[in-house]
């Protein structure tokens, strides 16, 4: 009864000296009449109140921000009404329920702090801390996984497929206050995931070995790749020239220089000279009639084609340059996987016990 | 019938001429000429060299083209006097198709004996048609011709008259210039068959032609 009425004085003091970071603690106005007790120093009502302000917010599920205050105040009244064990219990919820909390070493004196303390390092709880929705680019820190603890103590961090199988192996060894994991992406073998769905699993351990907590969270993973390129289309081959000489351009010189011979040779008689003179006329005739047979000879079927094949050449050289970057490309695009991550909601596991 | 010819081209070369440029041709020729005149007192035949010019400008399909031929001839037997050959042409024409030209205009030619010259005067259509027959460098062109009207100072009068010419032009490639070698022949009847008068010979010769 001495010791309680002593930290009642203090408690008084205290709550004098530094209204200013009370009143930011009581500022959720949920837990503002259980708050107001406790600085009244009425202990018992203050329980009360906190107690039936956290039983809805318990029930609904409601964030960790929304509960913690209501749980502090709740443990620091408990303590006060003499019920040692029972602040503890609240103490060792609110740690499960945010490893990362300290109570304000301003507004609760070192009885409370102490005695949470005291909990928090025999408590062994984990919290995970993933982006909620984001894409990655497969590569070494490419996700971050914040793994937060309450105490020092071992953590096995993993992801694992649907059915438990073990997937992906990131950490496993201490962790003092808190760690960043990180996972590339890929899978063991250093490919991209074959599966829609992982999930991350930190495991913690006590000091003699065993499972103390899971934490689980859902990670949906899905691949995107960008679209590759379609391969160049060849050339039409209405856009290649003969390579080869055809008979039309042979035919065509023979049978011109035929034609023309003939005329000069029979102008006069279509004109109507029949007494024209004859040798000028053939030798004029000999020479188109020349020109004919050598022009058949320069274009006679069959004879290659050395410019067209060339130009020919060039064309398809092109294309195999377009197929050859269009191929680059491509390669390069398929490396460039994203992996989608979209973190579901942290589900705690208890592991069983002997 | 000049009338007449006026209206074809007309008709043929209308909506042409907007907005084209001019092409340019010229060519020079040695033409070995050879003239024979036939009348029932006998033959008389000259032969010799004359140089030909020949100069051209189009427009679209409309083409206009002058030529002009002098040389001297002697007479095959020696016994009579050289002649001077001058001869002329103005031909407005139109490119009806690729490869066909169609021409009128008139044809002068003028023979210079020691005493007097013996003038014609042709009012001519020519027909022209010229394709390539060997790749693109030998040109192969016929080229035929009729009198419509003519005028001649000969006693004899004018029956019909028609020509021709047969040859190959080769270009160079990438070159305006062209070499040209054909043979041409005119023969024009006279007095129901009394006088014949022909003019054949060889064409060689270079040409120019602007693009």
């Amino acid at each position: 009864m001495r010791y309680r009425g002593a930290w009642v004085c203090a408690l008084a003091g205290a709550l004098g000296s530094a209204p200013s970071r009370a009143s930011a603690q009581t500022s959720d106005s949920v837990f503002a009449d259980g708050v107001r007790a406790y600085k009244h120093l009425e202990f018992d009502l203050a329980a009360g109140l906190l107690r039936r302000q956290l039983a809805p917010l318990e029930a609904a599920g409601a964030p960790a921000a929304k509960r913690v205050l209501g749980l502090v105040y709740l443990g620091a009244a408990e303590l006060f009404r003499g019920r040692r064990d029972s602040a503890a219990a609240v103490f060792r919820r609110l740690v499960m329920l945010d490893p990362r909390y300290r109570p304000d070493r301003l507004v609760f004196p070192p009885e409370v702090t102490g005695l949470f303390e005291g909990v928090r390092q025999q408590t062994k709880t984990v919290t995970v801390d993933v982006p909620h929705d984001t894409t990655i680019a497969p590569g070494p820190g490419a996700f971050g996984i914040w793994v937060i603890v309450s105490s020092f103590q071992t953590v096995d961090v993993t992801l694992r497929y649907e059915d438990g199988a073990p997937f992906r192996a990131l950490y496993s060894g201490p962790i003092g206050d808190s760690l960043k994991v990180q996972w590339d992406g890929l899978d063991a073998a250093g490919a991209p995931p074959p599966v829609n769905r992982v999930l991350l699993r930190v495991a913690s351990r006590t000091p003699t070995g065993e499972l103390a907590s899971i934490v689980q969270i859902p990670l949906d993973v899905r691949l995107f790749r960008p679209d590759t390129l379609p391969w160049p289309p060849a050339p039409a081959a209405s856009a290649f020239l003969p390579e080869r000489a055809k008979a039309g351009p042979a035919g065509r010189a023979l049978l011109g220089g035929v034609l023309l011979s003939g005329a000069v040779a029979a102008l006069p008689a279509i004109v109507g000279g029949t007494d024209a003179s004859s040798g000028p006329r053939i030798a004029v005739a000999g020479t188109i009639g020349f020109a004919g047979l050598l022009g058949y000879v320069l274009h006679r079927p069959g004879r290659p084609l050395v410019a067209n094949a060339r130009a020919n050449q060039t064309l398809r050289d092109a294309w195999q340059r377009r197929v050859e970057t269009t191929t680059a490309e491509n390669a390069r695009r398929r490396r460039e996987v994203r992996v989608m991550v979209r973190a579901g909601e942290a589900i705690a596991i208890q592991p069983r016990g002997p | 019938m000049r009338g007449a010819f006026v209206l074809l081209v007309a008709a043929l070369i209308a909506g042409e001429l907007g907005a084209q440029a001019l092409r340019p041709t010229g060519s020079a020729s040695l033409v070995t000429a050879r003239v024979r005149s036939a009348v029932p007192a006998g033959i008389d035949q000259f032969t010799g060299s004359a140089f030909l010019g020949q100069g051209a400008l189009a427009i679209g399909r409309v083409e206009l083209s002058v030529s002009y031929l002098q040389g001297t001839l002697n007479h095959d037997g020696g016994s009579a006097a050289g002649r001077d050959l001058v001869e002329g042409t103005l031909l407005l024409g139109v490119r009806a198709l690729d490869w066909l030209t169609l021409e009128g205009g008139p044809h002068a030619r003028a023979y210079t004996l020691a005493g007097s010259t013996q003038r014609w005067l042709f009012w001519e259509l020519r027909a022209r048609a010229a394709t390539a027959f060997v790749g693109s460098a030998a040109r192969g062109y016929v080229e035929l011709w009729r009198a419509v009207v003519a005028h001649a100072n000969v006693p004899e009068a004018f029956d019909h008259a028609q020509g021709g010419e047969v040859g190959m032009i080769l270009r160079l490639a990438r070159a305006p210039l062209s070499a040209r070698v054909g043979y041409r022949i005119d023969h024009a009847v006279l007095g129901g068959g009394t006088r014949l008068e022909t003019v054949d010979g060889v064409v060689i010769g270079v040409g120019l032609a602007w693009r």
